[in-house]
């Protein structure tokens, strides 16, 4: 019976672990290096498999029995912790701790070092031999703690645990916890290392500050997102539009993308630039917030059309302007006799309406004693002056010789008619002999002189042959010249040859008064001939 | 490809009782912190499109390890949220065009600790035993027998 039930008992123990050998899931294996001669404590947890009910073992090396349960053996198991009281130096080794629940078996090893230690001394602590302690920062000006890792199982009373502060240096300090239960007592040593911290800022956007930027259509344009960041920090910086990425945003057409992003280290933060790139700037862009993304920061740019330069446009019209101005101008220059003539025909003018005048212009002309000029002279105001401007155009014309009436003095004459006349004109020849009837006529001259300054008279030169020396000239001839310029004789003298449009005659009728209309019934029958 | 360039950031993590993650035979477990340990090192990187999740609990992370290639991701087993680690590279989630919510935690940062939530479990938080020694887990207990604020420390 009592060897049944040995059986049954060995049976129903090896089964599992002989089952669970095969099942088992390897969680990973723990290297501790504990000091020879202290209490020692290893709890055996996999979390959160062993908040339930399950079955814990521990093991030494491969061996099948169990570490013991027995509180009074130096190593013994004690609900899932394994405790070594005090370490020897022959409890190297691997450990192995079997959890075993319902359906499901995990495997947890150790690898156990037993070290020897000199900080635990009373000789005090040793620098060379900290390599191996714990390892604790302190942040300064924070509120901290230091942390004795003993840890024991319930059953164990820790009576104490005390703290020494054993060696201050330089930004490092040594302590010491001591803590001691009826059994042993058990050191540790930490070491710390003291630095600023700087936990809690947010990342800082120092560039887009929510502005906009004035930027052509379709030109290239960069901006760069600044940021400062603890160094500790995790933060995504990145560019969005629409809240989308801007890569994925434009993954098609690329025409915006962001740039590398580049990080500046300093002392106690990170400068980093994100750059967002517009090839090319499209209507679409102008006032969609861009915006820049640095963890829970963020701020935006916003692309606005440039305002229109006033100034340029001030300063482009009226340079058109003027350069209108100048080439109506010019053309008015060149062109000016033939507009004056088109306007006279045209609108018909009547501003010379009843000034009490009978003739449109008093023709003075020499007497030259040359008979080729005599001839041209006669030929010029009997029958060319008469056709084109009287027969052609409609002006009537006082010709001395021709229509003064019989027995009148020359004096009387040309004194009483040239008073009836809107215009002078003088026809005169080169040579200065041939200029006799002026020179030596007083009474002419004085009329001529008389009509220029009590009537203010306009007087048309007509220059029958270019005159290179006007100094052979009167005075009062000198004087036309100078105010009124000459008109130079051009054509022929043929009668026929005439026309109201040549270019001398053009020039002589912007010279002459408007012509009246309504006028005679006696023009209606002329042919205008251009006029 | 959106945001070639961007690189996890590299932290150690620990608790305010001094204890640090490592990883431990390709577990992960918080313990004392000693000179002669190497903590793990941590890489972190927000999600790229967290506009479907709720930011206002904090930043979208994934974390996984520098060394192997595993994250950290959340999944179920017998109605219990598990922490476990599976390898992958984090930058295949990152750059993933949607979120991918079994390695996604919220990282809430109150003055120098932080948190992280599992997003696909919202309430379950990464914890460690306050005595330390155990692989990390989730639990939705706070304030209680665990720990679940960490600081993350630059690596030097």
């Amino acid at each position: 019976m009592g060897m049944r039930c040995l059986l049954v008992c060995g049976v129903s123990i090896a089964l599992p672990l002989f089952v669970g050998a095969d099942v088992c899931k390897e969680i990973g294996m723990q290297n501790e290096t504990p000091s020879v001669g202290q209490p020692f404590a290893f709890n055996c947890t996999f979390p959160p498999i062993t908040f339930g009910k399950v079955n814990v073992l521990w093991y030494k090396n491969s061996r099948k029995i169990p570490v013991s349960q027995n509180v009074h053996s130096r190593i013994h198991q004690d609900h899932t912790w394994i405790l070594f009281l005090p370490l020897a130096w022959e409890d190297s080794g691997i450990y192995k701790c079997v959890i075993e629940e319902t359906d499901h078996c995990y495997r947890i090893h150790i690898n156990l070092t037993v070290a020897k230690r000199s900080w635990c001394d009373n000789s005090g602590t040793s620098v060379s031999t900290l390599s191996d302690e714990y390892k604790q920062i302190l942040h300064v000006g924070q509120d901290d703690s230091l942390m004795c890792h003993l840890h024991f199982p319930k059953s164990c009373v820790l009576d104490s645990i005390k703290w020494y502060k054993v060696k201050k240096k330089f930004l490092l300090t040594a302590w010491e916890c001591v803590a001691c239960d009826s059994n042993a007592i058990s050191c540790g040593c930490d070491f710390l290392a003291e630095r600023v911290g700087n936990g809690g800022r947010i990342p800082k956007i120092i560039y887009p500050k929510n502005n906009s930027i004035e930027v052509q259509l379709g030109s290239t344009l960069i901006v760069d997102c600044n940021i400062t960041d603890t160094k500790e920090n995790t933060n995504l910086r990145c560019w969005r539009v629409n809240n989308t990425l801007v890569d994925d945003y434009y993954s098609e057409s690329k025409r915006v993308r962001e740039g590398i992003e580049v990080p500046v280290s300093f002392q106690d933060h990170t400068f980093y630039t994100v750059n967002i790139t517009f090839l090319e700037v499209k209507m679409e862009d102008y006032g969609l917030p861009f915006v820049c993304h640095a963890g829970v920061s963020a701020a935006y740019i916003i692309l606005t059309l440039p305002a229109p330069d006033f100034q340029a446009y001030l300063i482009g019209g009226l340079t058109a302007l003027t350069v209108v101005m100048l080439s109506l101008v010019g053309v008015y220059n060149v062109f000016k006799i033939d507009i004056v003539l088109w306007y006279r025909s045209t609108f018909h003018p009547n501003g010379t309406t009843e000034d009490g005048k009978l003739y449109d212009a008093y023709i003075l002309y020499p007497k030259p004693q040359r008979d080729s000029q005599s001839h041209d002279v006669d030929t010029l105001v009997w029958k060319i002056l008469p056709e084109v401007l009287e027969r052609q155009c409609g002006y009537k014309l006082f010709i001395f010789g021709r229509d003064e009436f019989p027995g009148q003095a020359v004096a009387s004459v040309i004194d009483e008619n040239i008073k009836l006349c809107r215009r002078l004109m003088v026809i005169v020849v080169p040579e200065s002999p041939s200029f006799s009837m002026l020179k030596n006529m007083s009474e002419e001259q004085i009329a001529v002189y008389n009509a220029l300054i009590q009537d203010g008279m306009k007087v048309i030169l007509i220059e029958l042959e270019k005159i290179e020396d006007y100094a052979a000239m009167p005075e009062s001839i000198q004087y036309i010249k100078q105010k009124h310029g000459a008109i130079q004789w051009s054509g022929g003298f043929a009668e026929q040859s005439q026309a109201a449009t040549a270019k001398f005659w053009k020039k002589v009728r912007y010279h002459m008064p408007p012509k009246r209309y309504p006028h005679l019934p006696l023009l209606l029958g002329y042919k205008s001939g251009g006029c | 490809m959106a945001k070639a360039i961007y690189t996890p950031v590299l932290r150690h993590i620990q608790d305010l009782n001094h204890q640090v993650w490592v990883v431990q035979d390709q577990t992960l477990t918080a313990v004392p912190r000693k000179h002669s340990m190497v903590p793990a090192t941590v890489s972190l990187i927000p999600c790229q499109y967290p506009e479907t999740l709720e930011t206002e609990k904090g930043i979208p992370m994934y974390l996984g390890l520098d060394k192997p290639d595993v994250c950290l991701f959340c999944t179920k087993t017998r109605e219990q949220p598990m922490l476990q680690l599976e390898d992958k590279n984090i930058m295949t989630l990152y750059h993933h065009p949607e979120p991918v919510k079994p390695f996604l935690f919220y990282h809430s940062k109150s003055g120098r600790t932080s948190t992280f939530e599992s997003v696909a479990f919202p309430g379950w938080f990464i914890a460690v035993c306050s005595e330390g020694g155990c692989p990390l887990f989730l639990t939705q207990d706070l304030g209680k027998a665990y720990t679940t604020d960490f600081e993350l420390t630059p690596v030097n």
